[in-house]
């Protein structure tokens, strides 16, 4: 209480110091007063008495300071002394304050934006319930579409059973359905969930109801969780969807719920369905067979147990099974399980990527702080005069030190300021970036803990600052100011500006150089051949069939029959030149890959047996998607569904089943465990032509073994048309979208793209990153440039007595020239050095996002050296043409 | 004359509580003339070290502080002593004679070490 008190009245003090000076000195005159009369009044003479009173005060200024400090809060009224000092000494530099504010603001903000990023996406707990106990289960094998099988109905089964550790396990199985609305037809990702899901997973809805065990298995009605994405996208956040009945592949589904906002992994899903939803997902194929696996894992564990335990049993569980059932689990091919916390699975494709920016962001701000730093040192030897003066009139080291604590608050706070307007846009831009590679991207905020984040960066550096600049111990000042401190700085202080510019040139490299590596990967990338005569191509992907109506003869016809009639029509257009039938589209991934044999073959059992991805393809499909004939023949109109079974095979395949062989002629069969569930049979096809390999992984991926079959001979599981033109093929998409729609109205159109866009997708992300990576290197070597400049004048200037002497003493001078050049050059060239040793290393970190270049990459790191060094030198050049110019008789009168 | 003291650091509070009970409220010439009397002139108080404690345990609401007209016609700030401050006085010479006590068995030698 007693505190609290004082403590009030006294920050009242603060603000009513005049009334209260007033006071005091009319007090201490009534004091004095009172003390002379009574000496007075003692004998002694009026002069005398006076003198007495006064002494016997002692200094009264001081002991109106003593009262002034008990009245406020001295340390308060201290501060706002220093501010406004601050203030007015800024003012009066302000090409100095608005450098330093420019450029903190620019650290600064590159720093708050990245790191806003890098805590929503990869960093800030998961918005499940207990998200931290949600664990994400994934199998792998080697070859391709191995990295992630997921699991059949039978694994989960046993990994339930298995694993003591896992409380329980919510099944999520990536499906698409079309959901036909007033507007047309479209296509929609979904989950197909067990009714535990929601339970397991800590998610609740927001409206409505989730699913429970009432709505597994099958003769229940389909019931529909729209996502928050979803229910935002499809049917506009309206609240009231609960309750209504849609169509979803022809079928009734009502919307019981809306969930919570949050991320779904592997893919992105706008509703939840019960498993009734699909026919298939009941069927026995599905439920008996090892090897259909369809189901994505995410499990809970139990209260006590640790993710190490859970990966253990996972694994002891795992083995056992695989043992027990060594048909479904080819020893070759390395079958393996991993249990991944589900926050780190989900950043799992950001992670790299955002770490790289962050680690850029820190390299910036190194640099910046290196620059303001030096700055601030250049400026803080050009005020030892001022700070000694005020020293002398009494203010302590403690108290000088605040004083520049406070200015240098000022500059940080002003750049953070700044900074903030710059990570406010850069928050903006960064999230589409991010939302490429994280469902998490709509979870980046500029939040409280970002901007604590950004203040205590602001904190830090102008600590920093204040404690770099050096200033004597208490008492020493009179030493401070004798000696030859003035005007050149000591020794001390000029080594570490020096080291400062060299740290600057070594991270601007480092940083230049990773630059270079993304640039060039970006470069490598765009010039990839994709496999394709030309670019003129436009896609159009959609299924006539769902997967059910594949097995009636007389949908397929059906379907083949209108898949025709939008080719005639499309080739009618102007301009189109070609239009071909096929699945999947060109430059696109199948994701059905079959185990194939070769009659006459016999592959190493030990060894995964080869295996490639289906493709369907009509006579024109080759001609269209300009995908060049390397042997053999296309298909032709006579390769009908009644006729001899042929196909075609890539490249890749041929070079792999048939090493230095002709393959035209030879016989292969689908097989292997999947095989049955698919509705192709495994009877011999004949090989006919071998087509080049197309890049359909993305422009980074190796391409994989494909096989054609004629459109014609299998169920057209999927469809699609692929129209190439003369020139300009993206004003085909509205009409050729219209053919498709009046022909097909209830189909949902999957994806109209043309081959530009496709490239696209592989080239924009890696463009982007190496755009960022890019800037930021441009930025840390104009503020490194600066930096070296800004010493060298500095350096020059302090020098000008003895660049005088040595003139006058017969210096030419190109010599004084050579000289200040020769002194930014030996920094230059440590911190090129620096910087390559660190470029090397930091390239073997970054390895990962690199495509077609090695990281020590010499051409990148030579050139990188080469246009630091010249723009080094540049910046040397104008304090040595300076140094240059000096005239030794004006120097030397100025003394 | 006898050394002059500083004033310890809290022991100044007591004393200016102790005189303004004993004499009602006076001002700060009268407080200091006071405790340097007691003190037999052992002790001197400037205004820097007064003020400072008078306007301290005036915040800490012990004393209260009145503009008025003293005995010979001068207007003066006096102090009083509040009901607060009374019972802070009689805490604070408790805690004292506690102390003193102490120290004072701490300081005298003891039987067996003579």
């Amino acid at each position: 209480m007693k505190y609290f008190r004082s403590a009030l009245t006294r920050i009242a003090g603060v603000f009513t110091r005049n009334r209260g000076d007033d006071d005091l000195r009319e007090e201490f005159q009534a004091h004095l007063d009172m003390e002379t009369a009574e000496n007075v009044r003692r004998g002694l003479s009026p002069e005398d008495a006076r003198r007495r009173a006064m002494l016997a005060a002692g200094g009264l200024a001081q002991a109106a300071e003593a009262v002034r400090d008990q009245r406020g809060l001295p340390w308060v009224e201290g501060v706002a002394a220093d501010v406004k000092y601050a203030w007015r000494a800024l003012r009066h530099s302000p090409a100095f304050a608005a450098v330093v504010v420019a450029t903190l603001a620019l650290g600064i903000g590159a720093n708050t934006a990245i790191f806003s990023v890098v805590r929503g996406v990869l960093l800030k707990p998961l918005p499940h319930r207990d998200g931290s106990r949600l664990v994400y289960l994934r199998q792998s094998m080697d070859g391709p579409g191995g990295e992630n099988l997921s699991f059949s109905v039978p694994e989960v089964r046993d990994i339930r059973d298995g694993a003591r550790s896992l409380a329980a396990l919510a099944e999520f199985s990536e499906w698409s359905v079309s959901l036909l609305r007033n507007d047309g037809a479209a296509r929609m990702p979904v989950g197909l969930v067990t009714g535990n899901y929601f339970a397991v997973m800590g998610l609740s809805p927001i409206l409505g109801r989730v699913m429970d065990a009432s709505n597994d298995g099958p003769g229940v009605p389909i019931v529909m969780v729209l996502t928050h994405d979803g229910w935002m996208s499809r049917f506009g956040g309206d609240s009231g969807v609960i309750g209504r009945v849609v169509k979803v592949d022809d079928k009734p589904a009502t919307i019981i719920g809306v969930l919570q906002a949050a991320p779904f992994f592997p893919g992105r899903a706008d509703a939840l369905l019960n498993m009734v939803a699909s026919e298939h997902h009941l069927s026995a194929f599905m439920v008996e067979g090892r090897v259909h696996r369809m189901t994505e894992l995410v499990a809970r564990l139990t209260p006590d147990a640790t993710v190490q335990q859970a990966r253990g049993e996972v694994q002891a569980t795992y083995e056992r099974m695989t043992r027990d059932h060594t048909e479904a689990y080819n020893p070759g091919q390395h079958y393996r399980v991993a249990v991944i916390p589900f926050r780190k699975v989900i950043g799992e494709r950001a992670s790299l990527t955002l770490w790289l920016l962050m680690g850029a962001a820190v390299f910036v701000m190194i640099i910046t702080a290196a620059n303001v730093a030096n700055l601030t040192l250049m400026r803080g030897v050009r005020r030892e005069h001022e700070l000694v003066v005020r020293a002398a009139l009494g203010a302590g080291v403690a108290r000088l030190r605040r004083l520049l604590l406070v200015e240098n608050l000022f500059l940080t706070l002003g750049g953070a300021a700044i900074g903030l307007v710059i990570a406010v846009a850069g928050v903006r831009l960064l999230t589409s970036f991010a939302a490429r590679y994280s469902p998490r991207a709509d979870e980046i905020r500029l939040d409280g803990t970002v901007l604590g984040f950004t203040l205590l960066l602001s904190v830090a550096v102008a600590l920093l600052l204040a404690f770099l600049a050096s200033l004597p111990r208490d008492g020493a000042f009179a030493s401070w100011i004798s000696g030859a401190t003035r005007m050149t700085g000591n020794l001390g202080k000029n080594r570490l500006q020096r080291a400062l510019v060299v740290v600057q040139v070594a991270v601007s490299v480092v940083l230049l150089a990773g630059a270079g590596l993304l640039t060039r990967t970006m470069i490598r990338l765009s010039n990839v051949q994709t496999g394709l005569r030309t670019e003129e191509i436009l896609t159009i992907q959609f299924s006539l069939l769902t997967p059910p109506q594949t097995r009636d003869p007389a949908a397929d016809a059906n379907a083949k029959d209108r898949y025709e009639r939008m080719k005639l029509e499309a080739a009618a257009l102007p301009g189109v030149t070609e239009v071909g039938i096929g699945s999947p589209m060109p430059l696109r991934r199948s994701d059905v890959p079959l185990e194939v044999k070769v009659e006459g073959k016999v592959f190493d059992p030990r060894e995964a047996p080869p295996r490639a991805e289906i493709r369907t393809a009509d006579p024109n499909f080759f001609r269209a998607a300009g995908i060049p004939l390397l042997r053999g023949r296309y298909f032709e109109t006579t390769d009908r569904r009644d006729g001899a079974k042929v196909v075609i095979i890539n490249h890749t395949l041929a070079d792999q089943l048939f090493p230095g062989e002709d393959p035209v002629g030879k016989n292969l069969a689908w097989t292997g465990e999947i095989l049955k569930f698919t509705p192709f049979g495994g009877e011999w096809r004949t090989i006919v032509g071998v087509v080049a390999s197309t890049q359909d992984g993305g422009l980074d991926a190796k391409p994989v073994p494909s096989v054609y079959m004629p459109f014609a001979q299998v169920p057209a599981i999927g469809g699609g048309l692929v129209i190439r033109a003369d020139s300009n093929v993206a004003q085909l998409v509205a009409p050729a979208t219209q053919i498709v729609r009046r022909i097909a109205p209830t189909t949902p159109i999957d994806r109209v793209q043309t081959i530009s866009q496709v490239r696209e997708e592989s080239v924009a992300p890696r463009r982007l990153n190496a755009a960022l990576i890019s800037s930021f290197g441009l930025l840390a070597v104009i503020i490194a440039a600066v930096g070296i400049a800004g010493v060298l004048a500095f350096s020059v200037s302090a020098r000008t007595t003895e660049i005088g002497i040595r003139m006058s003493l017969g210096a030419d001078p190109g010599r004084v020239q050579r000289m200040i050049l020769g002194e930014g050059g030996t920094l230059l060239l440590i911190g090129l050095v620096a910087g390559g040793a660190g470029a090397l290393l930091a390239a073997r970190v970054i390895r990962g996002l690199l495509f077609d270049i090695e990281p020590n990459d010499p051409t990148t790191l030579v050139g990188v050296s080469l246009m630091m060094a010249a723009i080094g030198l540049v910046a040397c050049w104008v304090p040595a043409l300076r140094a240059a110019r000096i005239d030794p008789a004006i120097t030397m009168r100025a003394q | 004359m006898a050394p002059k003291l500083d004033v310890k650091q809290g022991t100044l509070a007591l004393m200016i509580l102790k005189t303004l009970e004993g004499l009602g409220p006076l001002h700060g010439y009268g407080i200091a003339r006071r405790i340097e009397e007691t003190s037999r002139n052992r002790l001197v108080l400037n205004y820097g070290t007064l003020y400072p404690a008078l306007l301290k345990l005036e915040q800490e609401g012990f004393i209260k502080a009145e503009w008025k007209q003293s005995e010979n016609n001068r207007r003066a700030k006096y102090y009083g002593l509040t009901a607060a401050g009374k019972k802070q006085l009689e805490r604070e010479a408790r805690e004292w004679y506690q102390t003193a006590d102490l120290i004072a068995a701490f300081l005298t030698p003891r039987p067996e070490e003579t």
